[in-house]
């Protein structure tokens, strides 16, 4: 097993092709298209083919025109949260905005300008629904959700806009909306800060067997969708096929994005040029961008954030961009401690009734002797 | 005579156990986005407490060293009677916190392993994991202010 491809992400490829496998020998080869097969609650996986892509934004426009009015408008005023420091996040008169993730943009396309055969590249971005999302594990409401399909997406009725969801995030792809949800309901200035929204895979439609929406309205057919197994494969021959075009055969893990990202993710990229020359694109950009752009235009109303002089780091991080950099398995400290959580009960129950039992006894002994001498001591 | 001598494990038992509640209710308290927003992370020396992932491993370490600790202390009841303890929950109702935050935390870790929960579920395990913890909190502050001793026998033993 390469190190870089986590148990938990082996041990599911492992399971969906046994079962693919049981499935095939039962009823012949899979023959539900994906959209249906995601009714069936198999993990679904996207490919990307981004040689394809000419960057017209149909799909953002469709993700836009069904998605955003199930975003709500924030009360006015915006109770601002305690301690002032804490931004305010409002995107309510900003809804235009489609170059970047907002609270009412859950898809965009980065346009880059490249040097070589290939000189321009699109790429849409969304959630990459990661096969063990941090940003579900790790948060502590429960409104962040990972349905048996694989479709990672937040409760908007219970979501309370810590953001912690974002800052776990590898690429920080959750945006906030402030002055919306329930923390309005609870303590408004002390905790809480509004709802995170981001790309859910179109779960209402999916579930119903239906294709997500930015997939139907591509007209060069860049993404498709269904059970993980088959996409990993469809993307692996895409990426062979991209990095022999390239004069590189057998360099197409250079070529695919997101299989082994953060232990895995449901959203598979095959770029005809390396991801490391596209991610070095997309950060000089970002740069570009992030320099262009004063914080109080990136979203950010009162507070803090709506100050200058913070880092570039944490600037692009902000920016509702993410980069496509190599990323490591964030819960791949989770995945090993869940050993010694499992280890820890056993240890201690053979500690006191296996092996050590005989020293137990004499433990018991001994403590008895000092009972009786303390006893004793009391009496006189 | 101290409790602590007819504990086993003696002195180091309670103060391990004791700083491994102290871990996994600090480090569980992390998991909410309040250590940043709320200055504690500006504190000299506190910056980790606003890193999720670093808090996260606190608490996974300091919930298998408690795991370990009160596996032995049920494995020696069993097999010894009348033993008695300096640390440790006091009554039904620790011990029953305890057990729900086990259950409900063990549950949650699976996760990291592949086993697929519904979303309902996980929101009630996430839910039912915070307020036990709150009322273990709430209960152990009480017993802390309200003074009160422990009715052991190593207790009544020095005549408390
Ligand atoms: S990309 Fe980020 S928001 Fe999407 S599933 Fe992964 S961790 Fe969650
Ligand atoms: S899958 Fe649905 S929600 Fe996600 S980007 Fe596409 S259209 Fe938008
Ligand atoms: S993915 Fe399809 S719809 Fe979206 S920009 Fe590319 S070509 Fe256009």
């Amino acid at each position: 097993m390469p190190k870089d491809i986590s148990r938990r992400g082996f041990l599911k490829g492992g399971v969906s092709l046994a079962a693919g496998v049981a499935a095939g020998m039962a009823a012949g080869p899979l023959v539900l298209p994906g959209a249906a097969q995601a009714a069936s609650g198999q993990e679904l996986c996207t490919v990307l083919d981004l040689g394809k892509c000419i960057g017209c934004e149909a799909c953002v426009d469709a993700c836009r025109a069904e998605w955003q009015p199930t975003v709500p408008d924030p009360v006015k005023p915006i109770p601002q949260p305690f301690p002032s420091r804490v931004p305010i996040e409002d995107w309510s008169s900003r809804k235009d905005v489609q170059d970047r993730l907002t609270p009412y943009n859950f898809l965009y396309v980065e346009h880059l300008e490249l040097e070589g055969k290939v000189s321009e590249l699109h790429i849409p971005r969304r959630c990459m629904h990661c096969v063990n999302p941090p940003c579900t594990s790790l948060c502590p409401f429960g409104a962040s959700r990972q349905e048996k399909n694989g479709v990672v997406h937040i409760d908007q009725d219970i979501c309370l806009g810590g953001a912690k969801c974002k800052t776990v995030c590898p690429w920080h792809i959750p945006q906030r909306q402030s002055g919306v949800g329930l923390y309005l309901n609870l303590l408004p200035t002390l905790a809480g800060n509004g709802v995170m929204f981001k790309c859910h895979r179109c779960l209402p439609l999916v579930s119903q067997g239906k294709q997500p929406r930015c997939i139907e309205a591509c007209p060069q057919k860049v993404q498709s969708i269904g059970p993980r197994q088959e996409q990993v494969a469809k993307a692996q021959a895409l990426a062979e096929q991209a990095a022999a075009a390239d004069g590189r055969p057998g360099q197409w893990r250079d070529y695919l994005y997101g299989l082994e990202e953060n232990g895995g993710t449901n959203t598979l990229y095959v770029s005809p040029v390396p991801f490391a020359k596209v991610n070095a694109a997309l950060h000089e950009l970002h740069i570009q961008q992030a320099s262009q752009e004063a914080p109080a235009k990136a979203g950010q109303g009162r507070g803090q954030a709506a100050k200058g002089g913070k880092g570039l780091g944490r600037r692009l991080a902000q920016a509702g961009r993410p980069p496509m950099g190599p990323v490591a398995n964030s819960m791949e400290n989770p995945e090993n401690l869940t050993l010694a959580l499992a280890i820890a009960p056993v240890a201690g129950l053979a500690a006191g009734l296996g092996r050590l039992f005989g020293g137990a006894r004499k433990l018991g002994r001994a403590l008895e002797a000092r009972r009786q001498d303390a006893d004793k001591g009391g009496q006189s | 005579m101290s409790a602590h001598d007819h504990s086993p494990g003696g002195r180091a038992a309670s103060w391990t156990y004791g700083l491994a509640i102290g871990l996994a209710l600090f480090s569980g308290m992390a998991q909410l986005p309040i250590m940043k927003r709320y200055y504690i992370a500006d504190l000299p020396g506190m910056a980790w407490a606003a890193d999720f992932f670093a808090t996260s491993d606190l608490h996974y370490l300091a919930a298998a060293l408690l795991l370990m600790m009160l596996a032995w202390r049920l494995a020696l009841d069993g097999r010894l009677a009348g033993l008695s303890w300096s640390w440790g929950p006091r009554t039904w109702w620790g011990w029953g916190l305890l057990g729900l935050l086990a259950l409900t935390g063990a549950a949650k870790a699976a996760r990291n392993w592949g086993l697929y929960l519904p979303p309902t579920t996980m929101l009630v395990l996430d839910l039912t994991h915070l307020m036990a913890a709150m009322a273990f909190m709430v209960t152990g502050l009480v017993s802390l202010v309200m003074g009160r001793k422990e009715p052991t026998r190593a207790g009544m033993a020095e005549g408390l």
